[in-house]
């Protein structure tokens, strides 16, 4: 049977998935203002969960494939895999009616009636195909929960991770309750606000005690907190997403890397290579500037310019994980290159990716920050980034109008710390080794993860003890430090960046 | 290892890589959507005649084998075309460029240097002091920010409210000044962007020094440097740091090949006539050639420093080569 802990899981995530997935899809235009039940109207108005058909396609065939997968290979569950089905057909209808329905996709307007009920209808047989896959691998579930218990144990005995989630769960919920906080209308260009008697307040107004005005005014006299709270949606998605974006690519390239030896691994890692060094930021200047500036350009600019950390950290777990011994016999059972990679080495770097990944999202959110505050950004919806372009090139600076400069950046600041902190909280809890080093027991357990410094290391001056601040250099034929998975070092050496490596060379230079 | 063996795999690995990397320069603006003629001329109205000529110059009517054949020839003889915004050649534009980054970088890089590595030493030597959790939080909070956000508030702050320092620029505009004078206004302009640009550096130097020390502090040596009676002072000084300066600097001169990123944003905020301003300038308005100079530039910065950084290591850790 189910474990019933993993039970209770499902039962509680899929209504908590379901309400993100609504939070995110309000309507901006019905603000908290217009009343209880205008707003009960608007959370469930034709207009909800509007998006993009190729979105929905995308989920289809994904979901689609993936079942008729587990029915043709026979896999233990097989009502889950029908569920998989089940949802794939549901994405297919829903993008049929989001495309514009029978008269062609050519409608792009997304106003149908019926998205919020193929929402829910989506999440709840999501829910169900959890339940299902347990009910056909109990032993897994089992198992899941087991783990996922275990880690949770470890991660909350450390204070920073803690610290890191709290910050990071104040700005995620201010990013989905922002249309209960405040109303979207004031970040249109013409409204700027007013005080008690009517009167408008002008550019840079101090803040004051009255709501709208909490964080003053901007150069046209526009609400700062409005520009704050609906900045955080746009700051945190970009970031997610070109994090998810980096780690798919870094960790394909890095997994295809590692595994293939020989001169297809020489491939991909010399082009790994090339794109470490390339300056990210003069490139994204480049392609922002040519492929024009808007949301998804965006994602994809700092996706194509962070994946090589993410690859090579990757690429040195998997030559840790080839030389394992359960690979060697499932090679001698004559399993293929592409079932090993799938079945063995992708679940065993996976703990690795997860916390690249959350490290990657801090890069990510400066790097959009960085564009945006460059002026290339999407002009239309707001980041904090953008609000520092703004503050920049009205010369807030010189005001000196503080309440428009500081919010933003203290804003960033806390958010690229918490993910920093929940990437090394997770990170610590992965490598035991990072665990046991409280040997003065007073220890800050920041960076308490150097082993013996990178001192003795080879001819390529490959650098060091794994860890994020820890000295090392990037090399090119790199042999992996078998004792440790750490997941420190990603992401970009300039910019204060995050240089050093779990990738060591042999003691005699691993060169020849 | 064999020493001439190494230098030779390195410098041919950086050549490899700097050939890479001008290939993707020659790639990168002709994968862009669009025509690249008509992106290599500035916004607006853009005649046939001007595109035609545009695809003249650049050679774009060739075939793409002979494009790239040209491209090289150009690039190897230092030619990157005419920069539209400024009706220079872009080599002109770039050299005049220089020298301000430098100056700003190496000063903003010593700095940095200096007291990320003070603070490090510090930090590691009395671990799980109070010192040490205020240093080393502090460093992951200067790590966290954004450059140009701390740029604006040493304006704010400094420039705007103090009035100590100039809010920008590398001179008054308008004022001729000689000799120390001019060395003083200099010096009084270059503070706050050297400052800021050092400041995302001093952070994560600070986390590698403090991490390195507490490595070699576990060491035999040390250990027997402390045995055989050295006062505190002299473990530390004599036998911990230079052990531990090793890493650091060679992360240092790696870096140093990064800088561009860091002084695009402190030159924007500052004003600071280097080559970030230029690129930045040039991006906004749509300088192409420019930019395409200001990035190949930056990427062979980096690879050289890369180079440096692993020859000066042969030099300095007598046990790579032994």
């Amino acid at each position: 049977m189910i474990p019933r802990r993993y039970r209770n899981w499902v039962l509680f995530w899929t209504p908590f998935i379901w309400l993100v997935l609504e939070l995110l899809m309000y309507p901006k235009d019905v603000p908290l203002a217009a009343g209880l039940s205008a707003v009960l109207k608007g959370f469930f108005s034709a207009r909800i969960g509007s998006y993009p058909p190729w979105v929905l396609v995308l989920g289809a065939l994904l979901t689609a494939g993936f079942g008729i997968l587990g029915l043709v290979r026979k896999s233990k569950a097989r009502a889950f895999s029908l569920t998989l089905i089940g949802i794939g057909v549901v994405f297919a209808l829903w993008a049929f009616l989001a495309g514009g329905g029978a008269s062609g996709w050519s409608a792009g307007e997304n106003v149908i009636a019926y998205n919020w009920v193929l929402q829910t209808i989506v999440v709840l047989l999501g829910g169900a195909a959890a339940w299902l896959w347990a009910l056909g691998n109990p032993e897994r579930a089992e198992l899941t929960v087991w783990n996922t218990h275990q880690v949770w144990k470890l991660y909350r005995a450390n204070w920073q991770g803690m610290v890191g989630l709290g910050i990071l769960v104040f700005f995620l919920s201010m990013a989905l309750l922002a249309p209960f906080l405040i109303d979207h209308a004031l970040l249109d260009p013409n409204a700027q606000i007013t005080d008690a008697s009517g009167q408008l307040l002008g550019p840079y107004h101090p803040p004051t005690l009255s709501y709208y005005n909490w964080f003053g005014t901007d150069q046209v006299g526009q609400s700062v907190l409005a520009q704050f709270i609906w900045s955080s949606r746009i700051s945190l998605t970009v970031g997610l997403l070109a994090a998810l974006m980096s780690t798919v690519i870094g960790a394909g390239i890095g997994i295809a890397a590692g595994f293939y030896g020989g001169w297809q691994g020489e491939v991909w890692m010399r082009l790994t290579d090339a794109f470490l060094v390339i300056p990210w930021l003069p490139l994204a200047m480049v392609l922002a500037a040519a492929w024009g500036q808007n949301f998804f350009m965006i994602i994809i600019i700092i996706a194509i310019t962070s994946w090589p950390g993410t690859a090579r950290v990757v690429r040195s777990d998997v030559l840790r994980v080839r030389e394992l011994q359960f690979i060697e016999r499932a090679r001698a059972i004559g399993s293929s290159n592409w079932h090993i990679m799938r079945k063995h080495a992708l679940p065993n770097v996976m703990p690795l990716i997860f916390a690249n990944l959350v490290l990657v999202v801090a890069i990510a959110i400066l790097s959009e920050t960085t564009l945006s505050f460059l002026g290339l950004g999407d002009p239309l919806n707001f980041s904090w980034g953008t609000m520092l372009h703004y503050a920049w090139v009205n010369g807030a600076a010189g005001l000196p109008a503080w309440w428009y400069l500081l919010p933003p950046g203290i804003a960033i600041v806390l958010v690229v710390l918490a993910f920093t902190f929940i990437g090394m909280a997770y990170d610590e809890v992965l490598d035991p080794k990072l665990r046991k080093r409280e040997d003065s027991g007073a220890e800050n357990r920041f960076t308490a993860r150097g082993e013996a410094p990178a001192v003795a290391m080879g001819g390529a001056g490959a650098g060091g003890g794994g860890g994020m601040f820890t000295p090392g250099q990037q090399t090119d034929d790199a042999m992996p430090d078998f004792n440790k998975p750490a997941g420190g070092s990603i992401g970009r050496p300039e910019g204060g960046g995050w240089v050093g490596g779990h990738i060591k060379d042999d003691e005699e230079g691993g060169e020849e | 290892m064999d020493k001439r063996r190494y230098f030779v795999r390195k410098i041919l690995n950086a050549v490899l890589t700097i050939i890479l990397v001008a290939s993707f320069n020659f790639a990168l603006f002709r994968i862009l959507p669009g025509d690249p003629a008509r992106l290599l001329l500035p916004k607006g109205k853009q005649p046939p005649e001007a595109v035609e000529k545009q695809r003249k110059t650049f050679n774009l009517d060739k075939p793409m084998w002979q494009q790239f054949g040209l491209y090289w020839g150009d690039t190897l003889r230092g030619r990157f075309g005419m920069s539209f915004s400024e009706k220079r050649p872009v080599t002109e534009v770039v050299a005049e460029r220089i020298w301000p980054t430098v100056l700003l970088v190496g000063v903003g890089t010593i700095f940095a240097t200096v007291v990320g590595m003070i603070l490090g030493v510090f930090a590691g030597w009395r671990r799980g002091g109070a010192y040490d959790v205020v240093t080393t939080n502090l460093g992951m909070v200067l790590y966290a920010m954004p450059t140009f956000w701390f740029g604006l508030l040493m304006i704010m702050l400094f420039a705007t409210k103090l009035r100590w320092f100039p809010t920008g620029r590398m001179e008054e505009p308008g004022v001729e000044l000689h000799g120390l004078a001019y060395g003083q206004s200099l010096l009084r302009h270059l503070f706050l962007p050297a400052f800021t640009f050092a400041i995302a550096y001093v952070g994560e130097y600070e986390l590698i020094m403090r991490s390195s020390i507490t490595g070699v502090m576990k060491e035999d040596f040390a250990l027997t440097a402390r045995a055989k009676g050295l006062s505190e002072n002299a473990v530390l000084w004599r036998h911990v740091v230079p052990n531990a300066m090793l890493p650091t600097v060679t992360i240092v001169m790696m870096n140093l090949g990064f800088v561009m990123s860091g002084a695009i944003l402190a030159e924007a905020v500052f004003n600071w006539p280097g080559l970030g301003l230029l690129s930045y300038d040039s991006m906004q308005k749509r300088d192409y050639p420019v930019m395409q100079a200001v990035f190949l530039i930056a990427s062979i910065a980096v690879i050289v420093a890369n180079l440096i950084a692993d020859i000066m290591y042969y030099y300095l850790d007598p046990r790579v080569h032994a």
